[in-house]
């Protein structure tokens, strides 16, 4: 039986990872023109694969309100004002957890691990899509420099948020998978 | 001795939402009125379509952060990292749209270059939008501490409770959270200490986007995994002690609202509507039409 104590607390852990990899920076990794490739939202993937659409929902809804505070109080960057506004921060990052968890069910009926795999990728995309298109909706940005974004940025993201994803998974469920330990 | 910042340490940098006790008026005020005036504000400052009515919110704001007794310098503080954007953001905003569908007249008019009243009016707005919202989640995060805040979400959601809303468990989620960062923040810092003296390099100096990832995998993959080990422990510390949820528990901290608190609301409602009220009658352009034309009679 899975619990109630167990739903909240992985929420509340793994939205603190969240907090955390935006806050120390460890999260942002620079790509090109000074545009960062983010992170932040593995934790509310895994959440959501671990424990659950509605633990996605509340992992995203904690990474939304922080990326919020972020843009308003502590801005790192001229991408970041755009996350004062609600419909920006926290609405897109509500639909990552759902969309992660539908296609990790979807796909975990033929194997394990590749069903986390592509779970990575829905809620990575899931989350570049809805940004952006919530940027586009609102004239922040052009449409075509949106679609350029979403495939210098959003490719990358979603292949690395696949690797995050599955290794940390397949680490904790023990999965056995041909490569074991870790290299330097 | 002064210990030396190493480039392992996360926790220094954590500096969102600050809070800054100064036992002032607006820190003694109940923190559920200040929950809501600040969802009131933002959501008004995001609505609100006049120039005038978000001066009234930006006096309102500066009124209460003087009350805090902080130094405004530090609010202010977080308005100069974006003030060069907004400026940038701004102008891209007068100049792009010149919005002559409906109705607006032209102010001024070179080759491409076209500014109407109404683009004048949006751009101007945005940066004001901006400095009234980041003003006010200052405000808020100084003179509210974070159990404050969490205590008083859970009880503005408890009448939602009765439809079956997690208001209680909502409020812990987020609680677990907060409590969990300096653990983590403790953690990474072991992480990158551990692959360090194995040899990993975590500052880099080349663009190179594969060889940075390989880098971050042994420190994020073991963070996970360890603050996964402690979510762990702490759902057995839970169950063990036969934690059953927010049905019939009392807290050790209660929240009692005073006459001065319900007056404090009252004045915040009335000048967000008075902002929401000059808004909707659009005076604002028959205000700048005014100041434009005694510009243009000195020059």
């Amino acid at each position: 039986m899975k619990s109630k104590v167990r739903k909240i607390v992985i929420s509340g852990v793994m939205g603190a990872i969240s907090i955390f990899l935006g806050a120390s920076h460890l999260g942002f990794i620079p790509w090109f023109a000074g545009a960062a490739l983010t992170i932040m939202h593995v934790p509310v993937i895994i959440g959501a694969v671990l424990e659950g659409p509605i633990v996605g929902i509340v992992i995203g809804l904690i990474f939304g309100v922080f990326s919020l505070l972020q843009g308003a109080i502590a801005p790192t960057g001229p991408a970041d004002v755009w996350f004062v506004n609600p419909l920006v921060s926290i609405l897109p990052r509500l639909a990552i957890g759902p969309c992660a968890w539908l296609v990790y069910r979807a796909v975990r009926g033929f194997k394990e691990v590749p069903g986390v795999a592509a779970a990575g990728i829905a809620g990575s995309l899931t989350n570049t899509v809805l940004v952006l298109g919530v940027l586009g909706l609102y004239k922040y940005l052009p449409w075509q420099l949106i679609g350029t974004i979403a495939v210098v940025n959003g490719g990358p993201e979603a292949a690395l948020s696949a690797i995050i994803t599955t290794a940390v998974i397949t680490a904790w469920k023990g999965i056995q998978t041909r490569r074991q330990g870790s290299r330097v | 001795m002064m210990r030396e910042k190493s480039e392992f340490e996360h926790l220094i940098k954590l500096s969102v939402g600050q809070y800054i006790p100064t036992g002032s008026v607006m820190h003694r005020l109940d923190p559920r009125i200040k929950v809501i005036m600040g969802a009131l504000l933002v959501l008004s400052a995001i609505i609100i379509g006049s120039l005038i009515s978000a001066l009234i919110l930006l006096a309102a704001v500066i009124f209460g952060l003087s009350l805090t007794r902080v130094q405004l310098k530090l609010a202010l503080a977080s308005l100069r990292h974006m003030a060069i954007f907004l400026v940038v953001l701004a102008l891209i905003q007068i100049f792009t749209i010149p919005q002559l569908h409906s109705g607006a007249s032209m102010l001024f008019q070179r080759g491409i270059l076209k500014i109407t009243d109404r683009s004048l009016i949006s751009g101007i707005l945005l940066i004001f939008r901006f400095v009234v919202i980041v003003l006010g989640l200052s405000l808020f995060s100084f003179s509210t501490s974070t159990t404050e805040l969490i205590h008083s979400i859970e009880h503005l959601l408890r009448p939602l409770q009765k439809i079956g809303f997690p208001a209680h468990e909502l409020a812990l989620t987020a609680h677990i959270s907060i409590r969990f960062i300096p653990i983590l923040a403790g953690e990474a810092e072991q992480l990158m200490k551990a692959q360090a003296s194995r040899g990993a390099d975590f500052a880099y100096r080349k663009w190179n986007f594969i060889r940075k990832i390989r880098k971050m995998l042994p420190l994020l993959v073991p963070l996970f995994v360890v603050s996964l080990k402690h979510a762990h422990n702490l759902i057995e510390a839970m169950e063990s002690r036969c934690y059953m949820g927010g049905k019939g528990r009392t807290s050790l901290i209660r929240l009692h609202a005073g006459l001065g608190d319900y007056l404090t609301l009252a004045v915040g409602c009335a000048v967000i509507a008075s902002a929401l009220l000059v808004s909707f009658a659009d005076i604002d352009r028959t205000a700048l039409e005014w100041v434009w034309k005694n510009i243009t009679i000195l020059f």
